[in-house]
């Protein structure tokens, strides 16, 4: 469809334009596909994602922006509402919820203050749902920290 | 993301494409895409039933409906078919309110061809723009849905290049024309008024923020996310007094429920929704001007169809 077509484009030029306004997020539009992005998040401050560069992967739909984009961690993450094998993200804006007054940087700022605030009631990776739930903190952010620190943060030596 | 390598990737692609039964039996791969394509289908079986926006009918077959319902209802029936001569139902998919008032209004500016009122609503849009602006909105999510409204103006307006028959307007409203917008006209115009309506609420958030509280617990920017922005999300007092408010339009609200409070005898109660200038000081008295509503929406708990007056 053509109006997506455009509106992404819209959406590409607005994040070169912008792209030091949020330094917590860089969107990449891929080289030979409009409708395909990716995205690095940064883990934010005061979580045990803290430190982490996470990355994500966006399919959008030819009906963009009536639709919403599919995305889906392409980094292992261990959060209640994100699927730890698949990367799924249960967030109501990317469902029943979304709008067109959605962007693809404004859905990256919504997965971000998801990964500081995270929904146990409505979980996609059980385990971690039910750790939160019980109210172990200890074992939910020690879990959490290990694989941000296996899976989100560059190598060293 | 279908086109990515690897086992998950290709698991998602098959879900994607349809949902096998022998699928459905096995819950763990029953995942909220899985979800949302069996609501999508769901909504595609009702769509055959009533197009986005019907026919003209006479109001006996909304008699028809009732005939072995309640008593009340018959008798409001007619009443109100001594004073209106047809129903035109639209779909009950959430979008009712704001689909009715769009065919409603385009129409009337079709038949009537009032170019100052379509001077002075496109003033309003303007102003909508401003709001939208003015909260913070990027202009390229709201821009296209704007432009669209104000071209269908242009169209019903004769004499244009561009100028449309009523049969063109029907066509379009129910998303079956063949002109550059097709399948999404529809949606693209109910989006317009969502994005007034949501704006129209968050400029105005103390006045419209008790009544908010009175439906839901939430806030006026969550209710705008979660109950105006989205589609499918259905219209109550509030997105109506909004909409008439932003675009300065008045609609009447004719309401078909089995209430009886009159003594002696059935009447049909409806509620004139007066826009306000966009004057918030204005909000309560002062700035209303005793207008006949031209748009008349027949209310049934949980939808709106369009009412023609005699």
């Amino acid at each position: 469809m053509k109006a997506s077509r455009a509106r992404l484009f819209k959406e590409y030029k607005e994040v070169q334009r912008e792209k030091t306004a949020d330094p917590d997020i860089q969107l990449v539009c891929d080289d030979s596909n409009i409708f395909k992005w990716t995205a690095l998040i940064k883990g934010p401050s005061e979580t045990p994602y803290e430190g982490g560069v996470f990355q994500l992967a966006f399919a959008v739909p030819e009906q963009y922006p009536l639709q919403p984009p599919q995305v889906r961690f392409l980094t292992k993450i261990f959060h209640p509402n994100v699927h730890f094998k698949t990367g799924e993200i249960c967030l109501d804006i990317l469902k029943n919820a979304w709008s067109p007054a959605w962007t693809l940087q404004s859905v990256c700022r919504a997965i971000i203050a998801l990964m500081a605030h995270p929904e146990p009631d409505s979980p996609l990776n059980c385990d971690s749902g039910n750790l939160l739930r019980s109210g172990d903190m200890r074992g939910f952010q020690s879990m959490a920290r290990m694989y941000t620190r296996l899976a989100a943060m560059p190598k060293k030596g | 993301m279908q086109n990515q390598d690897g086992a998950v990737a290709d698991r998602e692609k098959e879900s994607a494409v349809s949902i096998p039964i022998s699928e459905v039996d096995d819950w763990a791969n029953f995942a909220d895409d899985d979800i949302m394509q069996q609501q999508s289908a769901i909504h595609a079986e009702e769509a055959k039933k009533i197009p986005f926006v019907g026919d003209k009918e006479p109001l006996s077959m909304l008699a028809a409906e009732y005939e072995s319902g309640s008593p009340i209802l018959l008798e409001k029936i007619k009443v109100l078919d001594q004073q209106y001569a047809a129903i035109r139902r639209t779909r009950g998919d959430g979008n009712c309110f704001f689909r009715s008032f769009m065919f409603s209004y385009l129409e009337h500016i079709l038949e009537s061809q009032d170019r100052a009122e379509v001077d002075r609503i496109k003033g309003n849009v303007e102003e909508c723009r401003k709001t939208l602006q003015s909260l913070g909105h990027t202009d390229f999510t709201f821009e296209d849905f704007f432009s669209l409204f104000l071209e269908q103006l242009e169209c019903v307006l004769q004499g244009n290049e561009d100028s449309i028959s009523q049969d063109e307007l029907i066509l379009r409203s129910r998303d079956q024309s063949i002109s550059d917008y097709g399948e999404w006209f529809g949606w693209l115009v109910v989006m317009f008024f969502r994005f007034v309506t949501s704006g129209e609420i968050r400029k105005r958030s103390e006045f419209f923020e008790p009544f908010i509280l009175g439906l839901t617990n939430a806030t006026v920017e969550q209710f705008c996310k979660s109950s105006v922005e989205p589609m499918g999300e259905e219209s109550d007092h509030v997105h109506i007094t909004a909409l008439s408010d932003a675009l300065g339009v008045p609609i009447r609200v004719v309401y078909l429920d089995r209430s009886s409070c009159d003594i002696g005898g059935v009447s049909v109660n409806h509620h004139d929704f007066l826009p306000t200038s966009g004057d918030k000081s204005n909000a309560k008295g002062g700035g209303t001007v005793p207008v006949k509503p031209f748009i008349t929406l027949l209310y049934r708990p949980g939808h709106y169809d369009i009412l023609y007056p005699k």
